[in-house]
């Protein structure tokens, strides 16, 4: 069978800086992948690469055994590989209920679809305690609910295959981390979507991910469980610096 | 110069009448600037091309009589236009990696001002036309006003209205208001915003075709005759702020009145430099407009 992400000697170089070099990894059906690694690793660079925000200067990125290179990035996201953003991309003047609904019309829902659609949006919200909420501004959210609101968003599309999470923990209070991963696993069990998700934080990692990717200075170092990623020298010196001896 | 009353209240109404008009200007403009983000510098040769088309359709297809068929018409064919143009001039600055966008689109819709003007002039001369007009006298209370003008400005609130509706109501308009707060934002939600680029640029400068239809038989139509507008249209965005819907309008009432009770009350040769009074001022107190907001690039 063939996997359903996988990139190959992907290569990004920005003037002179290598951000990243050669990097392949195969995402299976249904895999929660961590991706780690210290800051200014190329970890959001090859997610931006992966939805097209960004052409890579060599390599090949397939879904599902079909090459999606020099797709523009909506037509990524309408083949199921969505994303979010590390610096949170929600509408704030459009309401939360809108910021929800507009990745669903936007791939071109008509008639009944729609109320599927609005059903859905509801569904989500109440799942994640934010109906009260709807008829707000995105703006007047506060951080955690804004990266609740943010995940939803690719949730609410039905052909969502790949997710792509870019620090969706950051600065987050537990509560909410909490309602992020439930959800995360919710939609993983359900409907078998697979996630890429760019994080630090360890503990959470541990949790959700089976295999994690470390990447150091654009390549990628280690692949593995993050109990036996975590043990590499080259890893911890990554991170840590290197022991005086 | 005598105050009475009923002046004020002609020379209100008249500013607030023309006051909408240069508002559809700066809307159009506004809205480009907020999907697109560039400034059309040629919109005022929309205009002229708007005015131009209402003076043909009036005078040499449909007669005097369908001036109101003509408006629509006149707003459409600008609309059509500005569809056609926009792929070739304005998409290849997001399909190619540009460094200076801004450059890039002021050189570009500069050129274009000049290729339309002059192309102008070579197909109907530098005669000032006018395509007359068969409405009556209005009687506004006590005070008689310019049919023409009152028609314009009934039909320039019915635009701002079914514009408003658009934007608020329908799926385009949300994604439109969406992209208007990050490009990047609605790609990732799956929306193809070259597409809704190019609608934006087309509704931007069928406004200002509207504006142009509307005061053809108000003003002359020649091939500069939309630069005033044009002008006004960009007073009215500093004065509104730069991407804001409600700031055009209220930009346009402010300016509208202030000249008119400028001209009438004060001096009536001055009449352009109160509203630029009017602009200084406005960047004195709030330079970001009254409705603009401080931007973060990112």
């Amino acid at each position: 069978m063939t996997p359903l992400l996988e990139t190959r000697g992907l290569t990004k170089r920005f003037g002179g800086l290598l951000a990243n070099e050669e990097v392949s990894i195969l995402l299976e059906r249904g895999e929660i992948r961590g991706l780690i690694g210290p800051n200014g690793a190329g970890k959001t660079t090859f997610a931006n690469l992966v939805t097209g925000i960004h052409a890579p200067s060599a390599g090949d990125i397939r879904l599902d055994g079909e090459s999606v290179l020099g797709l523009a990035p909506f037509e990524i996201a309408r083949k199921g590989l969505l994303r979010t953003f590390q610096v949170c991309r929600l509408f704030g003047n459009l309401t939360v209920f809108e910021n929800l609904l507009l990745p669903y019309m936007a791939r071109g829902a008509k008639g009944s679809a729609l109320d599927e659609g609005i059903g859905r949006a509801r569904e989500l919200l109440e799942l994640t305690t934010l109906s009260r909420l709807a008829q707000l501004p995105a703006k007047g959210l506060s951080g955690g609910q804004r990266a609740l609101l943010q995940v939803c968003c690719g949730f609410m599309i039905p052909e969502l295959k790949c997710y792509v999470l870019d620090e969706p923990f950051a600065g987050i209070n537990p509560v909410i981390k909490d309602a992020i991963i439930d959800l995360i696993l919710h939609e993983n069990r359900a409907r078998g979507v697979s996630y890429l998700i760019v994080s630090h934080e360890m503990a959470v990692m541990r949790r959700l991910c089976s295999k994690i990717t470390v990447m150091i200075e654009g390549r990628v170092v280690a692949e593995g469980p993050l109990e036996e990623v975590a043990r590499r020298d080259d890893v911890i010196t990554a991170y840590l610096g290197k022991a005086l001896t | 110069m005598i105050f009475s009353s009923e002046l004020f209240f002609q020379t209100l109404i008249a500013g607030v009448m023309i006051g909408v008009l240069y508002a559809l200007m700066a809307l159009g403009i506004t809205f480009i600037y907020s999907i697109v983000k560039m400034i059309n510098w040629a919109m005022g040769e929309f205009y002229m091309i708007g005015s131009y088309l209402q003076f043909v359709l009036v005078v040499h297809l449909l007669g005097p009589e369908y001036w109101w068929v003509a408006v629509p018409l006149s707003a459409l064919g600008v609309f059509l236009l500005g569809i056609l143009l926009e792929p070739i001039l304005i998409k290849p600055m997001f399909v190619k990696v540009l460094e200076r966008r801004d450059d890039y689109a002021t050189v570009v819709t500069i050129a274009l001002l000049l290729l339309l003007r002059n192309l102008a002039t070579a197909l109907s001369g530098p005669y000032q036309r006018t395509p007359g007009s068969v409405l009556p006298t209005v009687t506004l209370g006590p005070l008689p006003q310019d049919g023409a003008r009152v028609a314009a400005f009934v039909l320039a609130l019915v635009a701002i209205a079914l514009f408003q509706f658009l934007i608020k109501t329908t799926w385009l308009g949300l994604a439109l208001r969406a992209a208007s707060q990050s490009r990047i934002g609605v790609q990732t939600s799956g929306v193809d915003i070259l597409r809704l680029d190019q609608l934006a640029f087309g509704i931007g400068v069928a406004l200002a075709g509207l504006a142009g239809a509307l005061l053809a038989p108000v003003f002359l139509v020649f091939p500069t005759d939309g630069v005033v507008t044009t002008v006004k249209g960009f007073e009215i965005i500093v004065i509104g702020g730069l991407g804001s819907v409600p700031g055009a309008l209220v930009g346009g009432l402010m300016l509208g009145i202030v000249e008119s009770l400028g001209a009438a009350f004060i001096s009536s040769p001055y009449q352009n430099a109160y509203g630029f009074a009017l602009v200084l001022l406005v960047l004195l107190l709030r330079p970001t407009g009254l409705f603009g907001e401080r931007t973060r690039q990112a």
